[in-house]
């Protein structure tokens, strides 16, 4: 049988990918297009990218959901499919299943002010919200963006966050600044104090487990409330139809399913992970 | 209800095969009882009460096939990037993946009620939208036949996690042991089709589930939070070899790996491999990073898999007393400590 006769939710649908970006040493974003099909996609869902011959990974969609024939996919290399992704040409064929999993609430953050907090890598499953609250900018409150990095190299999107910095505050922070740096220095939960501020603030965070409990118990400790705090999580889903039990967090959630998007009444701190 | 010989009820077996069905029973071998493919002239362990693997090895096969595809290219661990020609040709500017989905009927026969109820946990699992194809296709054409248990061994306990209980459509036919005879109740039109050809005389009073007799008798009481307290004396003699997730009949687990033929790499199947939670990978996610790092974590995950979890996801509990976990342990681990209340050793 042919993919495209039935659906069959294992089976990837072709794509190409048509441009490669290199955004930093250890990071590229390639931008596929998809033969024959769209993707109705909406921010912070995810697809499983298929390299052919070399394997399956999850990972969330990082370009506007106004072009739904391309999807970006920001890859730094750390394991099998990541690191072979960096091989991959303009021209080569591609799997992509999806999308999956349960989006940003679009619906509770409309009129709200926003705090985007994304570390390291996990700009990258902001960036669809990102172009998203561009695009519609007026349907928003204040937005307040806080990017942190390492060190300057692994900074990605840098052409791009001028043009952020028009519709929203753009901050970005490294805590391995090299002197030259003129911007911020330290962590994101060194700057939390002048952003943190409003009662009908929505928080969207995404990077790596220790960071995004930090920042949430910072927030909460500010008084934000935990219904108002959504994270990201990231588990190496394998089938991303709640089939595999790869990517159960406590509480029962299944991450593919459910998420990748929780908002903090719904999971515990020790469930993001550490 | 009918009562026929042992001699009948092994001719059932094989008329089941005669019928089309793939016929899975259980058999003795080397002092252990599996359940393997059934033929006309094996025999079958009317007796047994608790057997090496589960329904699950057959609805969902370790090592399944998902799909096939044409690989134009793969990446070695160095790095470098070697171009497969295809036996047809030029490259394909698609993956043309090919996948069937199975097509036999299976007859799962002599099976527990535990098992039974195994695959009721698997069908929420595996039939949630969207479903699994795979599980599906193998479902809609199987046949349960149940054979009762008069008594558990040390380790069963399914009085107390309820799974003696037949859910209707987990039960075709029900077999219980009397005496020399059996007793046959069929619950099904497709179960009645298979006990017509028998030509055994029907009596009227309908043959209903009966408790069996249990070693130890307590009751389970599960959240997170017990589990997370639960002492963890005595998991440290655990040596991860995964036979309590191996042996499990409601453990579903997976992996999905690409593997090259050997004779043509560019000739790609996607398997679906059993993944245990045991195992260090179960969790690890690119990079190295590890979110269940200890064999104590490991054992309270399986639990909370098994109870919390699986009442929140699919509203049932996953853990059906067959005490497989507990009789294959090398280690003597017993999960009754941990979730049985007023569960004494």
């Amino acid at each position: 049988m042919r993919a495209d006769d039935n659906e069959n939710p294992y089976v990837p649908k072709s794509a190409t990918v048509v441009a490669v970006k290199n955004e930093s040493l250890e990071t590229k974003t390639l931008r596929v297009r998809l033969y024959k099909w769209k993707a109705e996609f909406q921010p912070g869902q995810f697809v499983q990218l298929l390299l052919p011959g070399v394997g399956e990974a999850p990972f969330c969609i990082a370009s506007s959901p106004s072009d739904q024939k391309h999807i970006d996919l920001t890859i730094i290399r750390r394991g099998l499919v990541t690191i072979a992704s960096h091989y991959m040409r303009p021209g080569d064929v591609v799997g992509i299943r999806g999308p999956f999993g349960r989006p940003f609430p679009i619906s509770r953050m409309l009129g709200k002010d926003l705090l985007i907090v994304g570390t390291g890598i996990g700009i990258a499953a902001l960036r669809s919200l990102i172009l998203f609250l561009a695009d519609h900018r007026e349907e928003f409150g204040e937005i307040d963006l806080l990017y942190g990095a390492r060190f300057p190299e692994d900074l990605v999107y840098r052409d791009e966050m001028k043009n952020w910095g028009e519709k929203m505050n753009v901050m970005i922070t490294l805590s391995k600044a090299s002197p030259e740096w003129g911007g911020l220095r330290g962590r994101v939960t060194d700057h939390l104090d002048g952003v943190v501020k409003r009662e009908s603030q929505i928080a969207i965070l995404c990077g790596s487990p220790l960071v995004m409990r930090s920042i949430s118990h910072e927030l909460l400790r500010r008084g934000l409330k935990a219904d108002q705090i959504f994270v990201s999580l990231e588990r190496h889903m394998k089938c991303g139809i709640g089939k595999c039990a790869r990517c159960l967090i406590s509480g029962g959630w299944h991450v593919c399913k459910d998420g990748p998007v929780f908002s903090l009444d719904e999971i515990s701190l020790e469930a993001i992970g550490e | 209800m009918i009562r026929i010989k042992e001699g009948d009820l092994l001719r059932l077996a094989s008329m089941l095969g005669d019928m089309g069905y793939r016929v899975i029973a259980p058999t003795e071998a080397n002092g252990v009882t599996k359940f393997s493919d059934f033929s006309a002239g094996t025999g079958i362990d009317l007796d047994y009460i608790r057997a090496i693997n589960t329904p699950r090895d057959f609805l969902l096969p370790d090592g399944e096939r998902l799909y096939t595809y044409r690989s134009t290219a793969t990446v070695t661990s160095y790095g470098l990037k070697i171009r497969f020609p295809t036996v047809e040709g030029p490259c394909p500017v698609t993956i043309n993946a090919e996948y069937s989905t199975p097509s036999g009927r299976i007859a799962f026969f002599a099976i527990h009620p535990c098992h039974a109820n195994a695959i009721r946990y698997l069908d929420r699992v595996m039939l949630s939208d969207p479903a699994d194809p795979y599980y599906k296709a193998r479902r809609e054409r199987s046949l349960i036949v149940v054979l009762e248990c008069e008594e558990g061994d040390d380790f069963c306990f399914c009085v107390p996690a309820g799974s003696w209980k037949l859910d209707d459509g987990y039960c075709d036919i029900l077999v219980r042991r009397s005496g020399d005879e059996f007793l046959l109740q069929p619950k099904s039109k497709a179960g009645e089709e298979a006990a017509s050809k028998l030509n055994a005389r029907a009596e009227a009073d309908l043959l209903e589930e009966k408790a069996p007799k249990m070693r130890s008798s307590f009751s389970i009481s599960t959240s997170e939070e017990m589990i997370d307290r639960c002492e963890s004396e005595g998991l440290d003699s655990c040596t991860l070899c995964a036979a309590c997730t191996v042996t499990c009949p409601t453990c579903y687990c997976s992996d999905i790996e690409d593997r090259f033929h050997l004779v043509d790499p560019s000739n790609v199947e996607r398997l679906r491999k059993r993944m245990s939670c045991q195992r260090r990978c179960y969790s690890m996610i690119a990079g190295g990073n590890l979110f269940i790092k200890t064999k104590e974590d490991r054992y309270r995950w399986r639990l909370k898999h098994k109870f919390p979890f699986s009442s929140k996801a699919f509203g049932i509990s996953g853990c059906v007393g067959c005490g497989n976990c507990i009789a294959f342990c090398p280690a003597g681990i017993d999960m009754r400590r941990t979730v049985g209340r007023g569960f004494k050793t």
